[in-house]
């Protein structure tokens, strides 16, 4: 018989982006803009982090924690960035922050 | 044979004892051996530069492998990797056709040039002094290894103290002579009239292999369980023996034993102390220590480093386990190379290699002194 045809049809189709947490459904209007920045720093963290991990002065980032690879290149003398340190700090317990950008692959 | 060494060392005080012992996280084996390779060459990577401009002038510089120029004489500092054909045992199967590769952080180059191949392990760190040519490996002209960390000069003694080393006592293998000797050395040490009496013992040392090779008896592996339930293996008829020689042993002085690649304990390096339940009598005294090996103390105010024959120097005494991880067995660490000992030792000793030999080395500035060896009938 075939579908109905939609006026949404007539639209250019476009992927929708998936969210961080897995939120597919559609984000609400950020509340007087509180939530995005949190958000936004949160990535420029994570962003910071990375960019630890691919440091190569630092030795191989697979296999230990982001704080065990910091306290190494400390001890050696390598003078790791300390803004790294504090994100660190700031998230104790948080996988995304410990742990290194390859810590979910069998490496 | 049983193989024991006078060395003359210093005053009566109290020593140090480093260890290493493997850490249990929750990785155990999984971790990759990056880490340890990458902080050798950190580690080392200092005085390896310093030998590079003492060898080549000040102005040489050390480049990294991505700074290259075409046929620029320049300097290189990395690990080597010995591409061989003929693995697993780097001993037996050496080829013409083996390949040197040297790595740094980023990148790997072959290399070409005089060098002697087949001394060469991977694993070792060394700079090296050429240029890159057109066909992309690097010509090498001359290199060089890391040179000894600076040594802090012992200090001095009144009387002459003496560290007895025994090596590979093999109790339990060919009958009962190495039993008679090992009884011997205890009986001489115990002996009031001897010229050099226990009294300027500073400490005895059991150099690994107390337990002959024979012990392990492959028998009762292979044999099905039920059929070895009421044997029991050789080894526990010779570790009894163990234990009564080393309590009449530690009963007068200190005694350390090191474990030997024969000896009930795990096969990687640094290989774990053998454990106390093994000597219920001689573990009363709290002068027998079991520890690790390789082993370092300071005793008396000297550095000792014993290892076992099984490290392959590879030119450079500041890293004794080159071949570690590659060939020797070792748990990933991943905080530092714990085979790299950034403080020299005043004495070195390989235990339990087929002869005896020794030999004085100096190094940039120090000299070597000759302390008496021929006087106690011992040649370099």
């Amino acid at each position: 018989m075939g579908r109905k045809r939609l006026i949404t049809d007539s639209y250019p189709v476009v992927k929708r982006r998936e969210g961080p947490a897995g939120h597919s459904k559609g984000e609400l209007a950020p509340e007087l803009g509180e939530e995005p920045q949190p958000r936004d720093e949160e990535e420029a963290e994570l962003e910071l982090l990375r960019q630890f991990d691919l440091a190569w002065q630092y030795g191989p980032c697979t296999g230990i924690t982001r704080l065990q690879r910091w306290c190494r290149a400390k001890q050696m003398g390598l003078e790791p960035p300390p803004e790294v340190w504090e994100v660190l700090k700031t998230h104790p317990g948080d996988p995304r922050f410990q742990c290194s950008l390859w810590h979910l692959y069998p490496l | 044979p049983l193989i024991s060494m006078l060395h003359r060392i210093l005053r009566k005080g109290t020593y140090i004892i480093w260890g290493c012992g493997a850490p249990r996280g929750k990785h155990g084996f999984s971790r990759q051996y990056s880490h340890i390779y990458a902080t050798r060459l950190i580690q080392m990577r200092p005085f390896l530069e310093n030998r590079a401009q003492q060898h080549w002038g000040r102005g040489v510089g050390v480049k990294k492998l991505c700074e290259l120029q075409s046929r620029e004489k320049c300097c290189l500092a990395g690990t080597l990797f010995k591409s061989m054909q003929l693995q697993p045992s780097i001993l037996k199967y050496i080829h013409p056709d083996d390949e040197l590769v040297l790595e740094d952080e980023l990148q790997r180059i072959k290399l070409k040039g005089t060098i002697d191949v087949s001394k060469l392990v991977t694993g070792t760190v060394l700079a090296v002094f050429g240029s890159v040519r057109d066909d992309g490996k690097f010509l090498m002209e001359d290199h060089c290894f890391a040179d000894l960390a600076p040594q802090k000069p012992a200090p001095l003694l009144d009387t002459d103290r003496f560290l007895l080393l025994v090596s590979g006592p093999g109790l339990g293998g060919g009958g009962g002579e190495r039993l008679l000797g090992t009884q011997l050395l205890v009986d001489v040490l115990g002996d009031e009239g001897e010229h050099y009496s226990a009294a300027h013992v500073s400490r005895v040392i059991l150099a690994g292999n107390p337990l002959s090779h024979s012990t392990q008896s492959r028998d009762s592996i292979n044999k099905a369980k039920y059929l070895t339930k009421k044997t029991q293996a050789d080894s526990v008829e010779v570790t009894k023996m163990l234990d009564e020689i080393l309590l009449q042993l530690s009963a007068s002085m200190p005694v350390d034993v090191m474990p030997g690649k024969f000896d009930p304990t795990n096969y990687t390096l640094p290989q774990q102390p053998l454990h106390p339940c093994m000597f219920p009598l001689a573990t009363a005294y709290s002068m027998l220590q079991l520890v690790i090996k390789p082993y370092q103390a300071t005793i008396d105010g000297v550095r000792f480093l014993g290892t076992s024959g099984q490290n392959q120097y590879g030119g450079s005494l500041g890293d004794p386990g080159p071949t570690i991880p590659d060939t020797l067995g070792c748990y990933p660490f991943c905080k530092t190379d714990p085979f790299f000992f950034p403080a020299c030792p005043h004495t070195a000793c390989l235990m339990n290699l087929p002869s005896l030999a020794c030999q004085s080395i100096s190094f940039s500035g120090f000299r070597a002194e000759y302390h008496d060896l021929e006087g106690l009938g011992l040649s370099l």
